[in-house]
């Protein structure tokens, strides 16, 4: 048995360090690829297991794709199956970023270079704007997602309010406001 | 002490983000508010973890956490941005059930995601404002290469790397 739970723990943490490795922006393919990894290939569970889990790790606060890695190492090895699904999600991205980094700060300052990283942050608005049209079907559901997110816009752009007290702002009035659309709206 | 106070503040990003960009007005603010980055970093950041692979927290906390405090600061900071799904997700997964049909959970959420809207609304204006416009001054190098960008993610549909690639050429040709 020790040796089957060796077997379990290594493979979760060669597919997660594969997963971390080919997982690109947002992290809505890591769904994709859990299904046909675990589900499909190995029956280690159900499609509705898997779906059970992205739900409650997207609703948890924190990275989705890390919420997820925990919930599904935890039900398939425990403790120990979360570390190995936690370590190889990230362990990708914490090596290909430190040689990003520092070859942003040896570079950053040729002028080509700096040229390119202008033209680039001007693609970065953008990009946020593309990734928040995403998400307006989810947040905009009703009129009382407009009247908060044009609350918190202003609230960001006009005053210093810091933004763990513009969420939890939002978490109050999603408890307290009853009425005018669906009271769970997931 | 540095690496605390590095630690502490990626656990407050990572308890604060809900899924998607939403961590990227927490990041501003507080690597603004510490001097670990600049505005302009950040934006790169963004452009940075979009293009490589992985989560943008831990691609963000690996960032900022060298600039902070070399590699061990990166550590630091990536075990802060994964505290929350070490702690209260691990919560979760021992009682999976009660947590997914939970209601209170869907009403927090409920007034969360708009808020979240909003704030990553404010988050590209700020950003925009500093590419396109740097100390008010306005740059029409910039803003052509955003609303190009905006015309070939939005109406073409194209994948962010691209985007990327095309804004980098751009501004190597027209930026001054």
């Amino acid at each position: 048995m020790r040796s089957e739970r060796l077997k379990c723990i290594t493979t979760l943490f060669c597919q997660f360090f594969k997963i971390g490795l080919f997982t690109f922006g947002g992290g809505w393919s890591i769904v994709t690829q859990m299904q046909n990894e675990f589900v499909d290939k190995r029956r280690w569970v159900t499609e509705e297991e898997l779906l059970d889990m992205v739900s409650v790790g997207r609703s948890l606060p924190g990275i989705m794709i890390a919420n997820i890695s925990v919930l599904f190492g935890y039900r398939v090895g425990k403790l120990g199956g979360v570390f190995a699904a936690l370590i190889g999600l990230s362990l990708p991205s914490i090596l290909v970023l430190t040689l990003v980094t520092y070859f942003y700060d040896a570079f950053k300052d040729l002028p080509l270079v700096a040229r390119a990283m202008a033209g680039v942050r001007a693609a970065v608005a953008p990009i946020i704007l593309a990734a928040a049209l995403k998400l307006r079907s989810a947040a905009l559901a009703e009129k009382l997602g407009w009247f908060l997110a044009a609350a918190a816009l202003c609230l960001c752009l006009f005053t210093t309010m810091n933004n763990m007290l513009i969420i939890l702002l939002g978490a109050a009035a999603g408890l307290l406001i009853r009425g005018g659309g669906k009271d769970a709206v997931s | 002490m540095l690496f605390l106070d590095l630690y502490l503040c990626f656990v407050k990003i990572g308890f604060l983000s809900f899924g998607g960009l939403s961590m990227v007005p927490l990041i501003h603010e507080e690597m603004l508010s510490h001097g670990w980055l600049t505005s302009a970093q950040v934006s790169d950041i963004v452009a940075i973890a979009e293009m490589t692979p992985g989560s943008l927290g831990v691609n963000c906390a690996t960032f900022a956490g060298i600039h902070a405090g070399g590699n061990l600061g990166s550590l630091v900071a990536t075990l802060g941005v994964l505290t929350p799904s070490l702690t209260l997700c691990l919560l979760a997964a021992l009682m999976l059930q009660r947590f997914k049909d939970s209601p209170v959970m869907g009403r927090l959420m409920r007034g969360i995601r708009p808020v979240c809207f909003g704030m990553i609304l404010a988050s590209m204006v700020t950003l925009a404002l500093e590419s396109y416009a740097p100390a008010w001054a306005f740059s029409w190098q910039s803003a052509l290469i955003g609303i190009l960008c905006t015309f070939a993610l939005i109406r073409f549909k194209f994948p962010i790397p691209a985007v990327i690639g095309l804004s980098a050429v751009l501004g190597m040709i027209l930026i001054p």
